[in-house]
C-alpha cells in the first residue's frame, strides 16, 4: 500500500541532502530505523530458521523433547507431502478465500453506497456518521459472542425476521453448515463495513468538485459522473481501502473463532482457526511450522508481486 | 447542491436501515449487560429484547460482588484483566509508535531502511498464528510468558507496520520549510526532528497512537496463547466468563464488553478526523 | 465433567429464573443445614486422628492413623516440618467451589481441612474450563511451572505422560498405599478400574477425581402411563418399558416423539464436542463383547460395516431429536429435560441431582426421573450395552514440581473413599461419585438419589473407555468433525468412516505406532466383558 511513497523518499533523501553533511543525515537515518529493524529481526530470524528445522520432523510438545532435538523425529519433507493431500487445509484455505472474496467487495460496496449518501451536508450527518462507525469500536471478542447469541435459533435475528415475514422463523444459523458461514460473514460485514465507509468518504470528499461541475455542464449524467470521474480520482483510496481489508480478512479468527469455532464439523474452518486447532489440541508442531513456511512463502510471493505491480503503475502515471 | 424530494427521502431510509443493522448488536449487548439472569436466555424461545428487570448485578458480579442469582463467586474480579489489557496495550502501543515513528522519519528524510516497507507489510500479512509456536517458546526462554511486558513487545511488533506507515504518511506530507529554517538557524539534524517536527506532528501522533492503541486492545489470539492467569487480557477472562462458572455468563460477558467499549469509542470520536488522513495512507491530497 | 455442570446451570438459570441451581444446589441440604447439636465443634471419634467435624455424620469421613487418608496426613505433616509450606493445584475454575465452600453446614471446606491438619497451604488456580488441557502442555512445553498440579481431562494422560510433563507415582503408592483397589470402597473392578483411570504403560500418573460415567435416565410419569403403554403396545407388539436395545430406543424415541406438543424421543447429544460420546455407545457394542476402535496391530476398525452402521444410527436417529439438535449443548438439554421436553435422554450422572429435586421449583420433572442401563446389541446370544466415560478430571503431579510428595500425598488424600465422598456429596462441586464407598454413602446417596446411584453403579461396569492414549485430542477431533459433517449432510457415513480413518492413520503415524501399540492394548484390558442376557 505505500507505493505511494516508496519513490517520493527517495527523492526527498536527495534534495535535503544540499545542506547538511550526508554523513550525518545517513548515521542519522540509520539510528532512526535500527530500532524497527531490531524487532523485524528478533520477530522474523529465530521462528523463521525454528520453523524451518522443525518443519522437517515430527516434533511435537507431546514427545516429551525439547525442540532441539527435533531432528531425532527427521521426516525429511514428509510435511510437506502430507500438506499437499491435506484435504482439511485446502479446506480452510479455500474457506478463508471464499469468505475474502464475500466479505471485502460487500463491504466496499455498502461502504461506496453510504460514502455517496454522506458526500454532502444534510441534517444529522454528523450524528449519523459517528453512530456507524461504532462497531470499529466494539471489541472483536465482545462482537463475538453478541453476534453467537443474535444467531441463535430463539434469538434476536430470528425474532426480526419473524416480525418482517409474518411467520415464525427458527434458522438453526449456527448449526448448518451453509448458514453459518453466512453469519460469521455478516459478522464480519457488520464489523468491518464502517472501516471502508470512513476511508472511502475521505476519498470522495477529496475528489475535485470543479472536474464533476465542468461534467455536469457537459451533460453528464449522475452515474456517468460517477463512473467516469469520480471513480477513477479515487482510484488509488480504494486499492489502500481493499489492501487492508484483504489483509486482515485473510487472518480472519476472533469473531468467528468465538461465534462458531470452525464448526460445526469443519464448516467455517478458515487457516488461522485450523492452525489454531493444530496448536493447542492436536500439537503437531511440525506440521504446524510446515503450513506456516508455506503460507508466507506464497504470501510473500503475491505482495511483492503487487508492489512491483504498484510501484510500476505509479511510475507509469507520473 | 440541491438535491431532489426522493434523493433526500431515499437518502434519509437507506441511512436508517444502516443505523439499525448497525445498532441491533450493540443495543443487544447493551441490553443483556442489564439483564437479571432470569432473562438472558441465549436459547429458547422467551426472548426478551429490553430488561423486563433492570440490574446492576452483572456489574456488579465482576468486579467481585456476586448475589445469590449468579451463584458462583468469581476467584478473580475484572479489574486485573483490565489492568493487564491497559498495560500491554498501552505500551505496546508506546513500542510501536517509538519504533515506528523513528523509522517513518529516517526513511522519509534520509532514505535509510528500504526493506522496511516491504518487510513490513509482510509483518502485517501474516497471519500471527502461524509464527506463534517460536513466539511461545521464545517469550518463554525469555521468561516473557504470562506477563504484561512480554505481551507489550509482541503487541509492539505486530502494530509496528500501522505505527510505521501512518507516521510515514504525515511526515511525507508535511512541508519541509520549517525543517530546514532549523538547520540554517545551525540546529543538527537530531534537534530539529525532536525539537521542530516532533512537536509539529503532536495531533497525527496522538492520532495514529490512539489508532495502534486500538488494534492492541482489541486483541484475542496472542494473548490467549502467551497469557494464563496473572495477566490474562480482557477478552480472555471474558472467555474464561464463558466457560468457568455456570456455563455462559452472557450478562458478564456484555457488562465487561461494553466496559471494553469505553476506550476506543472515547479515543475513535477523538481522532476521527485524523484517522481518516491517517488511513488513506497518503494518497489523499489536500 | 466441569463442562456438565457449568453448562447444566446456565440453561437452569436461563429457563428458571434466579436460584434454579442454588436451589438445586442447596436444596438437597436442609437435611443437613442443622449443625448435629450431638458433636462439638472440634471432636473427633475416639481412636481418629482427622477429618471433617462439625455437622451430623460426621464420623463417617474421619480417619484413624492406618488409612490412606491418615498416612497421607501424617506424610504432609512430616514434609511440612522438613519446609514444604505450599502447593499450586491448577484446576478448572468451575471445580473450585467443591474445595473452597464448606458442607454440610458446620463442616470446614476441604481446603481448610487439609491446611489446618498439615499446615502446608493449598492454593488453588482457576483455569478456564476447556482450556485445562491446553493450559498445561502450555506450562509442560515452555516450562512455565506455573502449576504443581494439574488436573485435566482423564482421556489425556497418556499424552501427558508422553510428553514427560508430569512424574510417575509409583513410588509414592508403593510408600503410602492408597487402597485404590480395596473391594468395599475402592474403584469399580478393583485393580482393572485403577488401571483404567490412573494408569499409563503399567505406571501410576494420575489419580482420578471424577465419574463421567455416562447415563441414562427416562421419564417414569411417561413410561408409567397407561394410555401410552397400551398405545405402545398396539403398535410395536410389544411392552412399554426403559429400552433395551438400539433398536427399542429408536422406536420408543419415534413413539414419543411429538414436537408440536413440545416432547421429543431422547435427546441424548449430538453436537460437536460433546455427541461423539453417543456414537461411541452405539459403536462399540456392535461386537461381543466389544467392538474396538483398533486392533491389536494398530489398525483403526472403524471403517467397517459397524462403523457405517453405527455412524448411520447416529445420524438416522436425529429423527426424534431437535432440528436444532446439533447445535445442542448440555444447557439445552438440561433445560429441555427440565421442562419435560424429552423422554429420554443420555448425561453425565449429576442430571437426576439437579432436576429430580423439590427444591427445583421450575423443574417440572421432580419425582418423575428414572434412572435406566444405556441400551444395547443383541450379538451372539447375548445382549451387549456400553457406555463410555469421557472427560473425566483426573490430577497429575507436574514434573516441575517443588514438592512431588507432599502433592502426592494431597491427592491420596483428596482422592480417598472417606475424603472423596464427603466431597462429591457437596452440591457445590462438579465432581461426581465412582468409588464403590459413594454409591453407598449416605450423603452422596441423599444428592444424587438412591435409585440413580445404583443404575450408575451397574453402568459403571458397562462402561468403555474413550481414547485415552497419546494423541487422544486429535483422534477424538477427526472423528467429531467428521461425525459432525455426516450429521449435517456435507458427508455420507461411509465418507466421514473413510475420512476418520485416513486421519486416524496420520495421527498414528505422527504419533509414533510402537508407543500407540502398547497403549492401546492396555487401553483394551480395561474394557468391561459383562453380557447381559437377552430378553
Amino acid at each position: 500500500m505505500s507505493v505511494a511513497t516508496v519513490s517520493q523518499t527517495a527523492m526527498a533523501g536527495q534534495d535535503t541532502t544540499a545542506r547538511a553533511g550526508r554523513d550525518e543525515s545517513a548515521r542519522l537515518g540509520f539510528r532512526l530505523t535500527l530500532p524497527a529493524q531490531i524487532l523485524v529481526l528478533f520477530i522474523a530470524v529465530f521462528p523463521l530458521l525454528m520453523q524451518l528445522y522443525i518443519s522437517l520432523t515430527d516434533w511435537s510438545p507431546l514427545s516429551g523433547r525439547n525442540w532441539w532435538m527435533a531432528w531425532e523425529s527427521w521426516n525429511s519433507f514428509y510435511n510437506y507431502y502430507d500438506l499437499m493431500q491435506d484435504n482439511r487445509f485446502w479446506g480452510a484455505l479455500w474457506r478463508t478465500f471464499v469468505v475474502m472474496i464475500v466479505c471485502v467487495p460487500v463491504e466496499f460496496l455498502l461502504g461506496l453506497g453510504l460514502a455517496t449518501l454522506f458526500a454532502d451536508d444534510f441534517r444529522g450527518k454528523r450524528v449519523f456518521y459517528s453512530i456507524l462507525l461504532m462497531p470499529m469500536m466494539v471489541v472483536p471478542a465482545v462482537a463475538g459472542y453478541m453476534f453467537f447469541m443474535l444467531f441463535q435459533s430463539g434469538g434476536p435475528v430470528n425474532d426480526v425476521l419473524s416480525t418482517l415475514l409474518g411467520t415464525r422463523v427458527a434458522i438453526a444459523w449456527l448449526s448448518d453448515p451453509t448458514l453459518a458461514l453466512v453469519a460469521v460473514m455478516i459478522a464480519d460485514i457488520w464489523q468491518w463495513t464502517p472501516l471502508m465507509f470512513l476511508i472511502l468518504l475521505a476519498g470522495l470528499v477529496g475528489v475535485p468538485q470543479d472536474q464533476v461541475r465542468a461534467a455536469t455542464l457537459l451533460g453528464a449524467g449522475p452515474w456517468q459522473r460517477f463512473v467516469t470521474i469520480v471513480i477513477p480520482k479515487m482510484k488509488t483510496i480504494i486499492i489502500i481501502a481493499l489492501a487492508i481489508r484483504v489483509i486482515e480478512n485473510f487472518k480472519i479468527f476472533d469473531t468467528l473463532y468465538i461465534m462458531t469455532g470452525g464448526g460445526p464439523g469443519v464448516a467455517t474452518e478458515t487457516i488461522s482457526v485450523y492452525i489454531y486447532k493444530l496448536t493447542t489440541q492436536d500439537l503437531i508442531w511440525g506440521y504446524v511450522a510446515a503450513i506456516a513456511l508455506a503460507i508466507l512463502l506464497v504470501l510473500s510471493v503475491v505482495t511483492i508481486w503487487a508492489m512491483k505491480r504498484m510501484a510500476a503503475a505509479r511510475e507509469v502515471q507520473a | 447542491m440541491k438535491r431532489s424530494v426522493s434523493f433526500e427521502l431515499f437518502r434519509y431510509a437507506a441511512i436508517l436501515l444502516a443505523l439499525a443493522v448497525t445498532l441491533i448488536p450493540i443495543l443487544w449487548m447493551v441490553s443483556m449487560a442489564f439483564k437479571p439472569v432470569g432473562e438472558w436466555s441465549a436459547t429458547g424461545a422467551d426472548l426478551t429484547w429490553w430488561p423486563q428487570n433492570p440490574t446492576l448485578s452483572n456489574f456488579r458480579f465482576i468486579f467481585g460482588q456476586s448475589d445469590s442469582s449468579l451463584i458462583v463467586a468469581l476467584d478473580r474480579t475484572a479489574m486485573k484483566p483490565i489492568l493487564s489489557s491497559l498495560l500491554s496495550a498501552s505500551f505496546g502501543t508506546l513500542i510501536a509508535m517509538t519504533a515506528g515513528t523513528a523509522a517513518a522519519y529516517g526513511l522519509s528524510r534520509f532514505g535509510s531502511g528500504q526493506n522496511l516497507p516491504l518487510a513490513l507489510t509482510q509483518l502485517r500479512l501474516f497471519p500471527p498464528m502461524a509464527v506463534m509456536i517460536p513466539v511461545m517458546i521464545m517469550w518463554a526462554f525469555l521468561k516473557l510468558t504470562d506477563t504484561w511486558w512480554g505481551l507489550a513487545l509482541v503487541y509492539g511488533i505486530v502494530t509496528l507496520p500501522f505505527a510505521f506507515w501512518l507516521m510515514k504518511t504525515f511526515f511525507d506530507d508535511m512541508p519541509r520549510e520549517i525543517e530546514e529554517a532549523g538547520l540554517v538557524e545551525g540546529c543538527s539534524r537530531w534537534r530539529v526532528f525532536t525539537r521542530i517536527t516532533l512537536p509539529m506532528m503532536r495531533a497525527p501522533l496522538a492520532s495514529a497512537a490512539l489508532f495502534v492503541f486500538i488494534l492492541n486492545w482489541s486483541d484475542y489470539l496472542i494473548a490467549l496463547l502467551l497469557t494464563t492467569r496473572e495477566w490474562v487480557t480482557v477478552p480472555v477472562y471474558m472467555a474464561s466468563l464463558s466457560s468457568s462458572m455456570t456455563g455462559q455468563l452472557y450478562g458478564a460477558k456484555a457488562a465487561l464488553g461494553l466496559i471494553a467499549a469505553v476506550p476506543p469509542v472515547i479515543m475513535g470520536i477523538a481522532i476521527q478526523r485524523h484517522l481518516v488522513r491517517g488511513l488513506t495512507f497518503g494518497a489523499l491530497k489536500q | 465433567m466441569t463442562d456438565l455442570m457449568r453448562m447444566s446451570r446456565r440453561r437452569l438459570l436461563a429457563t428458571g429464573g434466579k436460584a434454579a441451581l442454588y436451589a438445586g444446589a442447596i436444596g438437597i441440604a436442609p437435611k443437613f443445614i442443622r449443625p448435629g447439636r450431638a458433636y462439638a465443634a472440634d471432636a473427633l471419634a475416639p481412636g481418629m486422628i482427622g477429618g471433617p467435624t462439625g455437622f451430623e455424620g460426621a464420623e463417617r469421613y474421619q480417619y484413624g492413623a492406618e488409612t490412606p487418608e491418615g498416612r497421607a496426613i501424617e506424610a504432609a505433616k512430616q514434609l511440612k516440618a522438613s519446609g514444604v509450606d505450599r502447593i499450586v493445584l491448577g484446576l478448572s475454575d468451575g471445580s473450585i467451589g467443591q474445595l473452597t465452600q464448606p458442607f454440610p453446614a458446620g463442616a470446614p471446606s476441604i481446603k481448610e481441612l487439609w491446611e489446618r491438619e498439615t499446615g502446608i497451604t493449598l492454593e488453588i488456580v482457576g483455569v478456564p474450563n476447556g482450556q485445562e488441557f491446553t493450559k498445561t502442555m502450555q506450562d509442560i512445553s515452555t516450562r512455565g511451572g506455573a502449576y504443581d498440579i494439574y488436573a485435566v481431562e482423564w482421556n489425556r494422560l497418556g499424552d501427558l505422560a508422553e510428553t514427560g510433563g508430569i512424574i510417575k507415582l509409583d513410588d509414592f503408592v508403593e510408600k503410602h498405599r492408597p487402597e485404590w483397589d480395596d473391594p468395599e470402597t475402592g474403584y469399580v473392578g478393583g485393580a482393572k478400574g485403577v488401571s483404567l483411570l490412573n494408569q499409563y504403560r503399567g505406571s501410576t500418573y494420575g489419580v482420578s477425581l471424577d465419574g463421567d460415567f455416562q447415563t441414562w435416565v427416562y421419564r417414569t410419569d411417561l413410561f408409567n402411563d397407561p394410555a401410552e403403554q397400551k398405545a405402545f403396545k398396539d403398535r410395536y407388539g410389544y411392552d412399554l418399558a426403559p429400552p433395551r436395545t438400539w433398536k427399542q430406543l429408536d422406536e420408543i424415541g419415534m413413539f414419543f416423539h411429538r414436537p408440536d406438543n413440545g416432547l421429543l424421543g431422547s435427546t441424548d447429544i449430538r453436537n460437536q464436542g460433546w455427541g461423539y460420546t453417543n456414537w461411541y455407545q452405539r459403536y462399540v457394542s456392535m461386537g461381543s463383547p466389544n467392538q474396538f476402535l483398533f486392533d491389536d496391530d494398530g489398525r483403526a476398525l472403524i471403517n467397517s460395516e459397524a462403523g457405517i452402521a453405527a455412524t448411520q444410527e447416529y445420524i438416522d436417529s436425529l429423527a426424534y431429536k431437535s432440528p436444532d439438535a446439533i447445535s445442542w449443548g448440555w444447557p439445552e438439554q438440561y433445560g429441555n429435560f427440565a421442562n419435560g421436553g424429552a423422554a429420554m435422554t443420555c448425561a453425565f450422572s449429576n442430571l437426576p441431582k439437579f432436576l429430580d429435586n423439590p427444591a427445583n421449583a421450575d423443574s417440572k420433572v421432580t419425582g418423575k426421573i428414572g434412572s435406566m442401563l444405556p441400551p444395547g446389541r443383541e450379538v451372539d446370544g447375548g445382549l451387549v450395552r456400553r457406555s463410555v466415560l469421557w472427560l473425566n478430571l483426573s490430577a497429575s503431579i507436574s514434573s516441575q514440581a517443588k514438592n512431588p510428595e507432599a502433592c502426592y500425598a494431597l491427592l491420596q488424600w483428596l482422592g480417598s473413599a472417606r475424603i472423596y465422598a464427603w466431597m462429591t456429596a457437596n452440591p457445590g462441586g462438579y465432581f461426581d461419585p465412582f468409588r464403590l464407598s459413594d454409591f453407598s454413602d449416605p450423603l452422596v446417596r441423599q444428592t444424587y438419589h438412591a435409585y440413580h446411584m445404583d443404575v450408575v453403579r451397574e453402568t459403571v461396569e458397562r462402561t468403555v473407555p474413550t481414547i485415552n492414549y497419546p494423541g487422544a485430542t486429535a483422534f477424538h477431533n477427526a472423528l467429531d468433525e467428521n461425525l459432525v459433517a455426516a450429521l449435517t449432510k456435507s458427508k455420507t457415513a461411509e465418507q466421514a468412516m473413510a475420512d476418520t480413518e485416513r486421519e486416524w492413520q496420520r495421527i498414528a503415524r505422527r504419533t509414533g505406532e510402537d508407543k500407540l501399540l502398547e497403549a492401546i492394548r492396555t487401553n483394551k484390558e480395561a474394557w468391561p466383558t459383562i453380557i447381559d442376557p437377552i430378553g
